[in-house]
């Protein structure tokens, strides 16, 4: 089931304003996403499997479980008194599981090779032959802090090839908290840059703002970090009312505010500033060769967002501001991210304001499928869904078996492992103590990419 | 004494041990000596023969001369030792024969009792160190021209002192002055300045002082060199050259204030230039060179301060800065002969120069150079109680009270050179944890490396080992036991200042006893070593007694954290390098490094998000503007003497140069006999 | 700059918790995430087949909260919500030595081991492959709402420096070596707080190809913080039982060693 918008294509030759999004094989057939940056359009294209070899690793789904992977095709770096400096997997500038291997010759980044696959939990194998339902709870789960999109992204897959044409505040409450996880998660990114830079007050006050912004999503969607909220055919939680919509829009648009107020502190502070600009910088050409996604991207002039070129329901019907800035520094990347968060208020804002008042847990088949008795159409149907999620552009395809209904296939092509090799590419040149700085704008996740 | 030098020069072609056998006992022989004269205060003089009614050529041991004779005893004692057990089949007998004979000629130039022999014993030096510097080990090109630097600048060095000399000689019209003691050369005015100044120049070509150290002849030279010659050269060849100038200096009745200046800014500047090339220089015996220059500089601090404080008549500060000098010369040459021994022995066994060298060695090995390494360096950063943080101590309270000079000029410069020195004393470090970590007590061990291939060198090692405890012993001992050494100091120098300086500064203070307090005026600051070796003994023993008196559960071994990662091996690509260490300070004060970092990257074409493999190229490189100035001088001052060589005598350059040396010799001979 | 701060600070006026002198508020735990209690056998066993992760036991009508993953699934199957407070209760659950044989010998030391640390905790955290849920909710302790430093508890960077070790995620198998690694690496005496469901027990990602064991079976655990995630508050319970601070201390204790 491929949604009408989506333009389907043989490819030729891909040149620098098509880049390849993803690539999957199914039924024995490789099968390309595409996203045409210029026009803001989505491609589904059939890959020539001789390309598709060539691809980098990242794209396709890494079967090693157990191991960790470094993010490398055999980079060679010689000279006196290079060595490589490992990080992590237990460190202090990541709270996660991951680590990175600088080559330096001390001070200096010369390279940076991402290990990745230290926490792979090999999600996309676990689910076959799993009820989709009940793989909603493992993809969710898949990482915590992108959870709204991780699902809602899988579960417009799902109900594409279902055919279930659920109601539309369904949708609309989906997309509330997708916005939300973005304000979250902007929030997280910049409270981890000002704590980088020894801005101790201001990150304690762009941390309450984010734990305000957890609580809202306690309130209104039963959990901080938005697990559970999602089901196939509609939503179990939710801003329902009209005074709960209210409540919401008028709690975000204070946190809003203050933001702005505790950015301006910010951006009057020297030292940040320093920390920031110039550093880690990516140039337009390298984030298009290298498919940055997200903030990323658009931190470095590239006009790219799923909500306008996958735009799933309510996000073809509102006005949505594409924030980019040219520089390609942590500084424009920070900036993205600080005029997403006042965007995405505004985009919180219509969604609330202008809800459709349906009957919100009543799915039904659509009029195309209302024929078939089956779950869905034939075995060879897919379907795949396409969520700007808070670091960019996550992709979930999915296919059901026909008979039983349970999950045949499932493929997920997280934002942060194709952000892996722009973060690694800009850091080149850099110094170590600008490291920090360049992870965190371009707010990677290794459980994102870890899946 | 001498004959013992003399045999053991002549007899190193037919055996090295024997040849150093005797270099020990001249050695001891000296030492004796030394103490001698410095304990009961007599001169000895010599009279060889009369040049000229006033002048005559003659020894002459006076308690000043005595001092560096024991210091240079000490040094060479400890070499000969060590020599014995490093000089192998790696290199010829000639080198026995050289090394003692260039330590003939500096006892030569230490108790020579006028400038005739003085120039003598100095000639003969430098040529006998040149052609010790062509027996090192590496590629014979580059040490055919450090050896060739190192001759040039040595005649340059020469040629001012002769400068000096004849200044001195038309003053007082004789050429004992070394010998008489009483009699202060009254020069005055532009004479005066011209001794001075050339005085400066000529020996601190020998020291290395800054500008002159740029040329790097200094480090390249040293370390191309072997070890033990290495130990030789800078400790106590540069020794030389502080004992020439203190002794042109003492002797100059009057002073000029600019004097003052010049030598406290050069000692400042080749402090500052000296540490920070030692902090980025990655060999083995490079970085320690580089530090002499350092050491160095902080002895012309001394003198300088000493040079302005008697020209206000501040004696009290004057005798305290000469002292400090001396001090500061015996703890430099004791300390830098051990680093240069234990880093050459580490060197030897990894058979690379090069500190980022991973060679493995075994644990044995390694282990020799743990403790006696550990306390050089510690004495060379000046860590309390050792030798080093004395004499640093010393000469920074002299520029502490740089404020009792009378014009604000000198207040200035004294108070700038002194945070120069300090800064200087701490970028030290840097260079000194760096040498220990990597040059010493890297890489790590091995024991499966333990087998029949390095069997003799474990043994070996062992022997060697001795060596170095009896330079960790004289590190403590100069420290610990200070006011001995400010005892010989102030003996050495009693005769020229006439006072003895040792009874006004060294006294008792808050309860503890008389001798052994050092006060650095009065009233300024005090401060006793002994006690301070006390009190941190004391300290020690609380944890050392809780550690091993405790319960058997509150020790604990457990492996290093690798951030969860297991521990890189020794050969692994993911050590931390010497290089890496010091590139920090390259990036940060590119300015003066004038660095140049070229990543260039080879491959690595990037279709879209299609990769191939990518390979880099890295480059760093340090380099300093007096070295391209020079670099430019010597090579047209190395192409042209070729061309003359080529044309006059087409024969062996070294020969020819044997042959212009002797015949200088000669020249200068029959001019003082006929006169 | 500094006077603008101050007025900020003035005007935010105090947001930190009166945790742990008074009980949560539904802020700090919400009420939505906790899983509800049934009284009927039928819903026992309802709730038996529904749990994704086996955490209800019919037989025992007990939910193993170390398994729970709070879905909320069985809620929506009709059980009954008995007491708010007592379920707050339930859910700041941290409780000592959880599934251990020999419990009264490892409770004797571990209550030497909190006397210690009574005054001041260092922890760290280690990832052993979470979905980094607890990762944020572990480093939300440092925000002004929660406050870490107030209790005397600080984060530190190397195993080295640590008391405690806070252990989130389902045991990967690439991180068996590196969670033992910086087990050793601590200093003595230790304790070890498994936090979250996938810790305790594997949680959702139980069946995973790269799932190794709970955390107790490659290491020895002190106290364990059952939820996905734990709230801030639940994390802090923790953190405050292994200083010996908890009022629930005395309760816990009688409930492994009930008064004769």
């Amino acid at each position: 089931m491929i949604p009408k918008f989506v333009e389907q294509r043989q490819i030729e030759e891909i040149n620098g304003t098509i880049q390849i999004s993803s690539i999957f094989e199914i039924n024995g057939k490789s099968l390309a996403i595409l996203t045409d940056i210029e026009n803001s359009k989505t491609i589904l294209s059939d890959m020539p499997l001789s390309l598709g070899e060539h691809v980098s690793l990242l794209l396709k789904e890494q079967t090693n479980i157990g191991v960790q992977t470094d993010l490398d095709i055999g980079s060679k770096v010689e000279g006196y008194g290079v060595f490589i400096f490992p990080y992590g997997p237990v460190s202090s500038g990541i709270p996660e599981a991951g680590g990175f291997k600088l080559i330096t010759y001390g001070e200096r980044i010369v390279k940076l090779i991402p290990q990745i696959n230290f926490k792979k939990r090999g999600i996309e194998r676990r689910v076959i032959g799993m009820k989709p339902e009940d793989a909603l709870l493992l993809v969710e789960r898949s990482a915590g802090n992108f959870s709204s999109s991780y699902s809602t992204c899988f579960i417009t897959a799902v109900e594409n090839i279902l055919g279930l044409e659920i109601a539309s505040s369904a949708k609309w409450i989906r997309a509330v908290a997708i916005e939300l996880e973005r304000i979250y998660n902007h929030l997280h990114v910049f409270g981890r840059l000002g704590e980088a830079a020894s801005q101790n007050v201001a990150t304690a006050q762009v941390n309450a703002l984010k734990e305000r912004v957890l609580r809202i999503n306690a309130k209104y969607y039963g959990h901080r970090y938005l697990f559970g909220f999602n089901k196939i055919g509609g939503v179990n939680y939710g801003p329902f009312t009209t005074d709960e919509r209210k409540g919401l829009v008028s709690a975000i648009k204070v946190i809003a505010k203050e933001f702005s107020n505790i950015v301006a502190f910010f951006l009057s502070s020297r030292i940040f500033l320093d920390r920031l600009q110039e550093t880690a910088k990516l140039p337009k050409q390298d984030a298009l060769n290298l498919g940055a996604v997200g903030p990323s991207a658009r931190g470095s002039g590239i006009d790219m967002d799923d909500r306008l070129m996958y735009p799933i329901e309510p996000y073809n019907d509102i006005f949505i501001g594409i924030e980019t800035d040219k520089e390609g520094d942590t500084m424009a990347r920070t900036m993205v991210r600080i005029q997403e968060i006042a965007s995405s208020t505004v985009i919180l804002e219509q969604l609330l304001d202008r809800m459709p008042s349906d009957n919100i847990n009543k799915p039904q088949l659509s009029s195309s499928n209302s024929s078939s008795s089956l779950p869905c159409n034939s075995d060879k149907d897919f379907s795949f869904c396409r969520i700007e999620s808070p670091s960019g552009d996550l992709i979930h395809v999915v296919q059901l078996d026909a008979i039983t209904g349970r999950i045949k296939f499932l493929h997920i092509r997280p934002p942060s492992l194709v952000n892996w090799l722009p973060l690694s590419k800009s850091l080149e040149g850099n110094v170590f103590t600008d490291f920090q700085f360049a992870f965190e704008s371009f707010g990677l996740s290794y459980a994102d990419s870890d899946r | 004494m001498f004959i013992s030098f003399i045999i053991g020069s002549l007899i190193g072609r037919i055996s090295k041990k024997v040849s150093y056998f005797f270099g020990i006992i001249g050695s001891v022989l000296g030492i004796v000596l030394a103490l001698l004269v410095l304990l009961t205060g007599s001169s000895l003089e010599f009279d060889l023969w009369k040049t000229t009614q006033t002048s005559s050529f003659e020894f002459f041991v006076s308690p000043f001369n005595s001092y560096f004779l024991l210091i240079s005893c000490f040094v060479w004692l400890g070499t000969c030792v060590y020599s014995i057990g490093y000089d192998d089949e790696d290199y010829t007998n000639d080198l026995s024969s050289l090394l003692i004979f260039t330590i003939l000629s500096m006892v030569v130039t230490i108790l020579s009792g006028d400038s005739i022999s003085f120039l003598v014993g100095w000639e003969s030096m430098t040529i006998a160190s040149f052609f010790m510097i062509l027996k090192g080990k590496g590629n014979a090109d580059t040490i055919r021209k450090a050896a060739f630097l190192f001759l040039a600048f040595g005649e340059v060095s020469t040629v001012f002192i002769m400068l000096s000399f004849s200044g001195i000689f038309s003053s007082i019209g004789n050429f004992n002055f070394l010998a008489s003691s009483s009699s202060a050369i009254h020069a005055s005015g532009p004479l005066s300045s011209w001794i001075l100044v050339t005085a400066l120049i000529g020996f601190g070509l020998k020291m290395g002082i800054a500008p002159f150290h740029m040329s790097e002849w200094l480090p390249i030279a040293h370390s191309n060199a072997p070890s033990n010659a290495s130990a030789l050269l800078s400790s106590t060849l540069t020794l030389m050259g502080v004992y020439g100038f203190i002794n042109v200096v003492v002797h100059l009745g009057q002073y000029e204030l600019w004097w003052g200046w010049i030598t406290l800014v050069m000692g400042g500047i080749s402090a500052l230039l000296g540490s920070l090339f030692a902090s980025v220089s990655e060999h083995t015996k490079g970085l320690p060179a580089y530090s002499t220059i350092e050491n160095n500089g902080l002895i012309f601090v001394a003198v300088g301060t000493f040079i302005l404080a008697s020209y206000y008549h501040l004696t009290l500060l004057g005798d305290f800065a000469l002292i400090a000098a001396l001090y500061h010369a015996f703890s430099h040459s004791i300390s830098k002969a051990s680093l240069f021994l234990v880093m050459g022995w580490i060197s030897k066994i990894k058979k690379s120069f090069d500190l980022n060298n991973q060679n493995p060695i075994s644990k044995t090995v390694r282990q020799v150079g743990y403790f006696p390494g550990l306390f050089t360096i510690l004495s060379l950063s000046a860590v309390p109680p050792l030798a080093g943080f004395v004499s640093e101590w010393m000469i920074l309270e002299t520029l502490f009270q740089s404020f009792r000079f009378g014009d604000i000029a000198s207040q200035i410069i004294g108070t700038i050179v002194g945070a120069i020195t300090a800064l200087a004393a701490g970028i030290i470090i840097i260079a000194m944890t760096k040498a220990y970590g990597f040059g010493i007590i890297w890489p790590e061990m091995k024991d499966d490396l333990e087998t029949k291939e390095t069997k003799s060198k474990i043994e070996r090692s062992k022997s060697i080992k001795g060596i170095f405890y009896y330079f960790l012993f004289l590190i403590l001992g100069i420290g610990v036991a200070a006011p001995v050494i400010f005892l010989l100091a102030s003996n050495s120098l009693s005769q020229i200042l006439h006072t003895k300086v040792f009874d006004s500064l060294v006294t008792g203070l808050l309860g503890i006893p008389t001798y052994f307090v050092i006060l650095s005026g009065k009233p300024f600051g005090g401060f006793s070593p002994t006690f301070t070796a006390v009190f941190m003994v004391c300290l020690m023993i609380v944890p050392v007694a809780i550690s091993r008196l405790g319960d058997k559960w509150r020790i604990r071994r457990t492996f290093g954290w690798f951030g969860g990662q297991t521990q890189p091996s020794a050969t692994s690509s993911e050590l931390y390098n010497s290089f890496s260490y010091s590139t920090p300070l390259r990036i940060m004060l590119k300015f003066l490094f004038k660095t140049k970092e070229k990543i260039v990257e080879i491959g690595g074409v990037r279709r879209p998000i299609i990769l191939s493999p990518e390979e880099y190229f890295v480059e760093v490189e340090v380099l300093d503007v007096f070295k391209q100035i020079y670099d430019t001088l010597t090579k047209y001052a190395l192409s042209l003497s070729f061309y003359t060589a080529m044309t006059v005598m087409p024969g062996r350059l070294g020969l020819y140069l044997i042959y212009i040396m002797t015949a200088f010799i000669f020249v200068i001979l029959y001019i003082s006999l006929i006169k | 700059m500094i006077k603008s701060w101050f007025i900020h600070g003035i005007r935010n006026g105090i947001l930190t918790t009166k945790y742990p002198k008074t009980l949560p508020t539904t802020d700090e735990i919400p009420i939505k995430s906790i899983p509800p209690f049934g009284s009927k056998d039928s819903d026992w066993l309802k709730g038996k087949q529904i749990c994704p992760t086996n955490a209800i036991e019919d037989q025992e009508k007990n939910v193993d909260f170390g398994k729970c993953i709070f879905c909320r699934r069985c809620s929506d199957t009709g059980f009954d919500f008995e007491d708010q407070n007592e379920m707050r209760n339930i859910a700041l659950q941290a409780e000592g030595l959880l599934n251990i044989e020999n419990r009264d010998k490892m409770h004797e030391d571990f209550k030497k081991k909190i006397m210690t640390f009574r005054k001041s905790l260092h922890i760290l955290m280690i990832d052993v492959g979470s979905c980094n849920a607890c990762n944020l909710e572990v480093l939300n302790l440092s925000n002004p709402y929660y406050d870490l430093t107030r209790l005397g508890i600080f984060f530190t960077n190397s195993p080295k420096h640590a008391d405690v070790l806070v252990v989130v995620g389902a045991l990967n198998y690439a991180m068996v070596e590196v969670l033992k690694r910086t087990y050793e690496s601590m200093p003595n005496p230790k304790i070890v707080i498994s936090i979250g469901a996938c810790s305790i027990s594997g949680g959702i990602f139980q069946d995973t190809e790269s799932f190794v064991s709970p955390i107790h079976d490659v290491i020895p655990v002190d106290v364990t913080v059952p939820g996905c995630p734990p709230t801030p508050i639940q994390i802090l319970e923790g953190l405050l039982l292994s200083m010996g601070k908890n009022n629930k201390q005395q309760t816990a204790e009688e409930k492994h060693n009930p008064p004769d």
